[in-house]
């Protein structure tokens, strides 16, 4: 087996293994700034409502279908009388959070990495198989061609996934005459 | 706007200023104290240089002559010294020290070398006693430090004398054959005088590398590079040092978010957005200053493809040496030219859109454009332009050899690798660059005198002058001085930019972008930005030592530079991790909004920077950054590919980004080529991490295996590159490198294209002076943000959009 098997193997293994922590730290940056829009409030998961540092409560509102996201309201009579209020929001109709299932852009630069993660394990692919054309003792072969069948399967896995994420961003809502104005509508 | 009598005061508590203001000054005095070593204890450039006779072999204007051959001939950027330079040709420090010690060995009894100084093969394989006592002798004499500090005279050995006279031809014949065979034009030097003095300063570097300091057993260069004839190995400050730095990466790391964790909303907690909507931006109507900049953007497009091409046949002197497709190509464009161009364009398509974007703000931020700024915007334009094309002609007539000495370096090139420019260039960039910061200020004028000095306007505007102050800077670096304080101003340039300044550049000039449209708050933009200057300058500032580890400065400036530039990779990760996605916050568009969030792919390429900022800058800096690692793989594969990701990943980006974000207010909303700057988003993107992970870092890490393993000689020697595992990598790149020119070059000239026909188009549409659009980005329903009422008037009912 020669130098060139090796480095390509194990280059592969690292372009791998690549992709895995660019998936996760994707992730894991997404939550942060999900973490970051709320924070301040506590969510309890076990019966879906959020507090906030006033310990008042945040029940569910409403679910937006269209940008995938659950809104959630505090009673208006409460902010609006709470001295914290300026700091907080300025709705007059009680504070509101969300908790977006994938909103933009976090849902397009999750999309990003994705791609780049696919690049990554196409690019072991492309390697593999090149290193494969040009070295096929049978002890290179058994160990090219495991690594060439997990990038592949990861090719498809990643890829498949990225086609069916959609990028999430907002259309346009034409306004319906109400829309404009003052205040939040309700 | 309101002209307010009394200036607003600082938003933030003052305790946020004062540690930004320390945390400078702290770094720039420490930077100080180097900079006053660097002159003291840098290696000295003897006065004479005599063989053990007394007979004179060259003196200290030899060298000095000999560094303006190399530098004048761009040979930097061809090879390097030091380390620091091109990577095609050797580094001419190794290669002088390999060759003169194999002929030092051979001198003293050892196995016989050619005419080239190199080893006869198959002439080491057995154990040799009379070889290993050659060896012994050679290292004894490299490293025994006759240099005599009061009178400035050296006398070395007989051997060492021996080699350098020895070296001349060898470096005759290299530099003068008529013919492409190293990528260098045919002839490259011929003068005799000129071939000596080269010798005479790669000898002395040579020298600088091998001779112990006073005092200290290792050598002025702290051993590099890596060389057993010489007894050349990592020095034990080196290890510590890498040991202590990597500790403090992770102990930073772990503190900033821990601190994080525990104080999550850092005072910001999450603030209920107000209801935002979009204004359709080409109901937006500009000022001249703004629609000047339309074709600052052509401008910046036009150099960035020239960029891609140029790069694409520097890539093609790596992948076929001497056909060019059948085509000798280094008669007319040798590598080292192509190198400049490339490396030079990159800089300056950078700084036109930064340029840009500054002219586009200042009005936004100032709601006020005084008479005659579009005037100036294209006479600045042109002055830009003078300098771009003025230097890239400046460097063929330099490297071909019509220009001499002074000329030369006034109108031909200076050499330096990212200094290259001439200096009636470089001058007159410094010149251009002051006149941009005046422009800014002429804008701004009357806002700033409303404000308190912390605050983000005056932010912006210093931020602004940092960046003609520091690249003005590079003057003190003069061709005829010493090296290492020519490489200690040159990196203050280069590094100070991109890992301090230009960052903090960004930031603002990001922040204040999502500050006018609207969706973040003033105060949150100016405590990310505090953040941000802080962090970046705490590492940054005295960071800069990193490319200083070797270039005949002190051991301190390995164990402060290698300490700090750790520490640089902290906010890297953590604004990444953290502050960016405040950013991507900014565009958040949850509350519910008729009009579409206008700028998707300028968001989109801020995402990229962030990205590139993490991957380019942090993780593949830091992996050449420890002494150590840097050690065997300065001018390696591993240094591209950590420079093209965090200058084209970040800068580069960036770049574009500001582009798309100015002109969507140019381009008619109805003719925005949206798929366009979608195809180039996904096209540079693409491209660039392709072109890092198919070829740069497998052949980095290749490089750096070779380097430890046989040598760092060897590593750089023109063999690697053509060995076939490494030359299919170089192939292995191309289709990244045509996705990065035609899905990503080419669009966004497209695009730049588009703006300049559309501003042509809407030429004397409002072009009242005066006063800016009352109105500028967004249009904010509800009650508007409490503390920014200068920037923010409580609005009428929106436009819808179209
Ligand atoms: C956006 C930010 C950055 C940009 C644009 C950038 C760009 C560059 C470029 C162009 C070079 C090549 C210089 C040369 O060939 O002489 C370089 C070298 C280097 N960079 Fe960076 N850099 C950035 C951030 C960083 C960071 C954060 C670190 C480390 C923590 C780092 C560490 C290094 C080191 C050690 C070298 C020297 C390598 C050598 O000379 O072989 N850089 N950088
Ligand atoms: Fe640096």
């Amino acid at each position: 087996m020669n130098t060139e098997v090796l480095l390509a193997g194990g280059y592969g293994v690292l372009l791998l293994a690549g992709a895995m922590v660019l998936e996760w730290l994707s992730r894991h940056t997404h939550n942060r700034s999900q973490a970051w829009r709320t924070s301040g409030f506590d969510y309890d998961a076990q019966h879906d409502f959020w507090v906030c540092h006033k310990g008042e409560q945040l029940w569910p509102a409403e679910f937006d279908r269209e940008k995938r996201l659950v809104r959630y309201r505090a009673k208006a009579a409460v902010c609006n009388a709470c001295p914290a209020k300026g700091d907080c929001t300025d709705s007059n109709h009680g504070r509101e959070i969300t908790r977006a299932v994938d909103s933009w852009p976090h849902s397009e630069a999750g999309r990003f990495h994705r791609a780049i993660a696919v690049m990554l394990v196409l690019l072991a692919a492309c390697e593999l198989g090149v290193v494969l054309i040009r070295n096929h003792d049978p002890v290179e072969i058994a160990v090219l061609l495991p690594l060439l069948w997990v990038s592949v399967v990861a090719l498809w896995w990643l890829a498949r996934d990225l086609v069916r994420t959609p990028d999430g961003f907002p259309e346009a809502m034409p306004a319906h005459g109400n829309r404009i104005g003052r205040n939040k509508q309700t | 706007m309101e002209e307010k009598s009394v200036r607003r005061g600082f938003l933030l508590s003052k305790g946020w200023l004062q540690a930004v203001v320390i945390v400078m000054l702290l770094g720039f005095t420490v930077l100080g104290i180097l900079a006053y070593k660097t002159y003291e204890d840098g290696a000295p450039v003897p006065v004479k240089v005599f063989d053990p006779q007394g007979q004179l072999l060259f003196d200290g204007d030899d060298v000095s002559a000999g560094q303006q051959v190399f530098l004048h001939n761009g040979l930097m950027e061809y090879g390097s010294v030091f380390g620091h330079g091109a990577y095609l040709g050797p580094d001419y420090t190794a290669d002088y020290l390999r060759r003169s010690s194999n002929i030092a060995i051979a001198g003293n009894g050892g196995p016989p070398v050619d005419q080239d100084g190199m080893e006869i093969d198959g002439s080491d394989s057995r154990p040799d006693p009379a070889g290993d006592v050659a060896r012994q002798k050679t290292i004894d004499q490299f490293r025994d430090n006759q240099y005599d500090e009061d009178s400035g005279e050296l006398t070395l050995s007989q051997t060492q004398a021996d080699a350098f006279r020895k070296l001349i031809p060898y470096y005759t014949r290299y530099f003068s054959v008529d013919d492409t065979e190293h990528g260098l034009r045919p002839e490259a030097i011929t003068d005799p005088q000129d071939l000596r003095n080269l010798t005479a300063f790669f000898a002395w570097t040579a020298w600088a590398a091998a001779a112990d300091r006073p005092g200290k057993n290792y050598s002025y260069t702290n051993n590099w590079p890596s060389e057993p004839r010489v007894d050349n190995k990592p020095t034990a400050n080196a290890l510590v040092w890498s040991a202590i730095s990597l500790i403090a990466l992770l102990g930073g790391i772990g503190l900033l978010f821990g601190a994080f964790g525990r104080y999550r909303d850092l005072g910001w907690h999450g603030r209920e957005q107000t209801v935002v909507s979009f204004r359709d931006p080409s109901t937006v109507s500009l000022t001249p200053g703004q629609k000047s900049t339309a074709w600052f953007f052509f401008v910046m497009a036009v150099l960035f493809l020239i960029q891609c091409f140029v790069g694409a046949a520097v890539q093609h002197y790596r992948a076929e040496l001497t056909s060019f497709f059948g085509f000798d190509l280094a008669v007319i464009l040798p590598y080292n030219l192509l190198r400049t161009w490339h490396v030079q364009l990159s800089i300056f398509w950078v700084a036109t859109s930064f340029v840009a974007a500054g002219i586009f703000l200042a009005p936004m931020i100032a709601r006020r454009e005084p008479k005659g700024q579009g005037k100036l915007g294209y006479f600045l334009l042109i002055a830009l332009a003078v300098v771009v094309f003025g230097t890239l002609i400046g460097s063929y007539l330099g490297i071909h050899g019509v220009l001499e000495d002074a000329a030369t370096n006034w109108f031909g090139l200076q050499g330096f690798e990212y200094l290259d420019l001439a200096r009636l260039w470089q001058v007159l960039l410094v010149v251009g660059l002051v006149l941009w910061a005046y422009m800014l200020f002429r804008v701004m004028r009357s806002r700033l005198r409303s404000e308190h000095p912390g605050n983000m306007p005056w932010l912006f505007f210093l931020a602004a002058c940092a960046i003609p102050a520091f690249y003005a800077v590079g003057l003190l670096a003069q061709t005829y001085e010493q090296f290492s304080v020519t490489e200690f101003w040159r990196f203050w340039v280069v590094h100070l930019w991109v890992e301090d300044f230009l960052e903090i550049f960004t930031t603002v000039m990001v922040a204040y972008m999502f500050v006018l449209l609207g969706v973040v708050r003033e105060r949150v933009a100016l405590m990310v930005i505090l953040l941000d200057i802080g962090l970046y300058s705490v590492g940054g500032v005295v960071g800069t030592m990193h490319h200083l580890y070797f270039s005949g400065t002190p051991s301190e400036h390995m164990a402060l530079g290698a300490f700090f530039s750790a520490i640089e990779v902290v906010p890297l990760t953590f604004l990444t991790v953290e502050a960016w996605s405040f950013l991507q916050l900014g565009a958040n568009q949850e509350s519910k909004s008729e009009t579409e969030f206008p700028h998707r792919w300028a968001v989109m390429f801020l995402v990229a920077v962030g990205f590139w900022n993490f991957l380019g800058a942090g993780v593949f800096g830091f992996l050449v950054n420890l002494p150590i690692v840097s050690y065997y793989e300065i001018g390696t594969a591993l240094t591209a590919n950590h420079a093209h990701a965090a200058m084209m990943g970040v800068y580069g980006m960036l770049a574009i980004g500001l582009s798309l974000f100015c002109l969507r207010y140019m381009i008619p909303s109805k003719k925005w080529p949206d798929k366009w700057a979608k195809v180039s988003f996904w096209g540079t993107n693409i491209g660039l991490a392709w072109m890092c992970f198919a070829t740069l870092l497998p052949l980095g890490i290749m490089q750096l295996y070779k380097s430890v393993n046989d040598g760092y000689f060897e590593a750089r020697q023109f063999d690697f590159l053509t060995d076939k595992t490494a030359n299919m990598l170089e192939w292995l790149r191309l289709p990244g490198d045509l996705v990065f020119i035609i899905f990503g070059a080419i669009p966004v000239l497209y695009i730049c294209f588009l703006g300049v026909k559309y501003t042509i188009a809407r030429r004397g549409e409002g072009d009242g002076e005066g006063e800016a659009d009352a109105e500028l980005f967004t249009v904010i329903s509800g009650t508007s943000m409490e503390d920014e009422p200068p920037d923010m008037p409580a609005r009428p009912e929106p436009t819808p959009g179209t």
